[in-house]
């Protein structure tokens, strides 16, 4: 049992199914991610261990009590909403304070210093006479997040944490949410639809599809060997090679013909309808003809558009029908229509069951 | 903008802008210029220069007990109305309650009631189960007809606003109460206003209901100078109503400072 248990969740709105059944137990102090596109579910979980949602069928149960029934007002979590939320005609620093207000349990001097505390966290301090409307949309987020801890929740529950900012902003964010988890060890439960998000931030990655978990695993666990070809499409992995097992184990075949030896490359799972993962960090390009380091596998393939980023290249490549991506170095850049040699380090490969 | 609508279309646009100005306020100011007439009849134009009205208005017992009882009355009125209206509008905006669409549309029905047949309505009602009639039943009538402006306004504000700010209340430990006055009311603070004062202008300007369900002795101030105009037509009425334009012009102006019309119009 964890710290924070979901036990078969489940959630219908009318005819539709939003969550099916999930399970999943949350220990104390992890950072979890709830990725997955929009309409998967994510967000109603969230909802529903916030209590803002009743499930339909399952339990939340946190530190041993269920709080299923629960309203979300005596649960003592902590929501960061997308919006912020913030209250338009209290003072940044009586937003801060509102928690402790309402529990009401300390004098208000004393709620004052620790809304005071929890803004310097933040970094808003000086502006805590100011009304909401007069901060930049960082500003707010900050304040909505030292809200948020400021009655040191037993769990945190964050919404799209970072997608109203700006590349910027985004990155200050994330630091800014790394040190207070690094600092109080606070459990916390975000929703993302961002890939990158999910893995900057969270110790623990929980995919979502059409209201079911389809991986729960470690940011590094499931970025190396996504397992199902939604996950790896999902966490930008992304190339995906349809391939054929040879009749004796040693090599797979593409559509085209194309063979890949089997060499120091992880074990092939057992049955057909097998995908080659391929991370486009992972591969190299080569000009045609060229001749790839030793130990090294190769696959001719074709060009079909070439996107300068600055400091790379990114290629759109066809290899056997399927186009994959690939990171080129930005000399030299080969034209759309020219033939390259695709290499990548055998212990680099994947393998999914497709369909 | 303006630049992209033709020539003739933007003359057709200022010419109806023009008409539906001159109707609204071509009255207004040959009432505020005869006020200043320094004849014995209200005449337009006015004959001299003279604040001799004013000072009859200020100093007549008949006009200032009439607009006090105007001024409490519309201020009873507002107050209920502004309770009832807001009360009304969070319950249908929220969908909470069964038939919201029915009880929206019952709430904004007085809006177009002919207040002539609801004024006959009520004094009938008031004289069979009641007293009769009273200044109590005039609160009552103008209370039904003004509660729509407020449900209309609140709405509106509501309709406006971020409907996490509740959500997230709740989950920082906000009970019912906590969020009505905390969240909400101040959400629609601005609809209120504006729906208060919709409703005290037109409660110290009725007088249709006022005139069916006036009582013996007490007198609102519309009652008073409809009364005084049948009577004879005194530059004192038009000195009263001039007092009651700028009364009018005041209030939008505090409104507009403190607020933002275009907030508080929805």
């Amino acid at each position: 049992m964890g710290f924070l248990d979901l036990e078969n969740l489940t959630k219908r709105f009318g005819d539709i199914i939003a969550l099916d059944d999930v399970s999943l137990e949350i220990e104390r102090g992890t950072f979890v991610a709830l990725l997955g596109p929009s309409g998967c579910g994510k967000t109603t979980l969230l909802r529903i261990i916030a209590g803002l949602e009743r499930p339909t069928a399952g339990r939340v149960v946190i530190e041993g009590e269920d709080i299923t029934r629960k309203a979300p007002e005596a649960r003592r979590l902590a929501m960061m909403f997308q919006s912020y939320a913030l209250l338009p005609h209290m003072s940044v620093l009586e937003n801060v304070r509102f928690p402790l207000r309402m529990t009401g349990r300390e004098s208000v001097a004393a709620q004052r210093e620790k809304a005071r505390e929890a803004l310097a966290l933040v970094k808003l301090d000086q502006l805590a006479d100011r009304l909401p409307r007069a901060l930049s949309g960082g500003q707010q987020q900050r304040v909505a997040l030292a809200r948020a801890i400021v009655s040191e929740p037993r769990v945190l529950l964050l919404d799209e944490p970072l997608s109203n900012l700006d590349a910027r902003l985004r990155e200050d964010m994330q630091i800014e949410l790394q040190q207070l988890h690094e600092r109080f060890g606070l459990t916390t439960v975000f929703v993302t639809h961002d890939q990158e998000e999910a893995l900057s931030l969270a110790d623990r990655v929980v995919l979502m599809r059409q209201g079911r978990i389809e991986r729960d695993a470690g940011a590094e666990a499931i970025y190396d060997d996504p397992g199902t070809p939604f996950a790896a499409d999902f966490l930008g992995a992304a190339n995906l090679l349809p391939v054929t097992p040879g009749a004796e184990g040693a090599s797979v075949s593409l559509a085209d013909g194309q063979r890949l030896g089997l060499e120091g490359a992880p074990a092939l799972p057992a049955g057909r309808d097998l995908a080659l993962v391929l991370r486009q960090e992972d591969v190299g390009i080569l000009e045609e003809g060229a001749e790839a380091d030793a130990g090294r596998q190769t696959l001719a393939a074709e060009v079909v558009a070439a996107i300068f980023l600055g400091a790379r290249v990114r290629y759109l490549v066809r290899v056997a029908g399927t186009e994959l991506r690939v990171l080129g170095p930005r000399q030299p850049v080969f034209k759309p229509g020219s033939q390259v040699v695709l290499t990548f380090d055998p212990a680099a490969m994947r393998w999914v069951h497709e369909g | 903008m303006v630049r992209r609508f033709p020539p003739s279309a933007l003359f057709g646009g200022s010419a109806v802008l023009l008409v539906i100005l001159t109707f609204m306020l071509l009255p207004l100011a040959v009432v505020a210029i005869s006020s200043f007439t320094a004849s014995q009849f209200l005449v337009f134009p006015p004959q001299g220069f003279s604040l001799r009205w004013y000072g009859e208005v200020v100093s007549s017992t008949a006009y200032l007990d009439a607009a006090w009882v105007s001024l409490v009355l519309a201020a009873a009125v507002t107050i209920a109305s502004t309770a009832i209206g807001t009360a009304a509008a969070i319950a249908i905006q929220r969908r909470k309650l069964p038939f919201s669409a029915a009880f929206s549309g019952l709430f904004l029905s007085p809006l177009v009631l002919p207040t002539l047949i609801f004024g006959i309505g009520l004094l009938i009602v008031f004289s069979v189960y009641g007293d009769g009639p009273s200044l109590a039943a005039i609160w009552v009538g103008h209370v039904v007809i003004t509660v729509p402006y407020v449900v209309r306004t609140v709405m509106a504000v509501l309709a406006d606003a971020d409907p996490f700010v509740e959500e997230a209340a709740r989950t920082m430990g906000a009970g019912r109460l906590a969020r009505l006055w905390f969240v909400v009311l101040p959400q629609a603070r601005s609809g209120i206003i504006a729906g208060g004062f919709f409703a005290f202008n037109v409660s110290f300007d009725e007088a249709v209901i006022a005139l069916f369900l006036r009582a013996p002795g007490v007198e609102t101030l519309p009652m008073r100078i409809y009364g005084q105009l049948e009577f004879s037509p005194s530059p004192e009425v038009a000195a009263v109503s001039t007092l009651m334009i700028v009364m009018t012009v005041a209030v939008i102006v505090l409104i507009e400072r403190f607020l933002g019309l275009a907030r508080v119009s929805g």
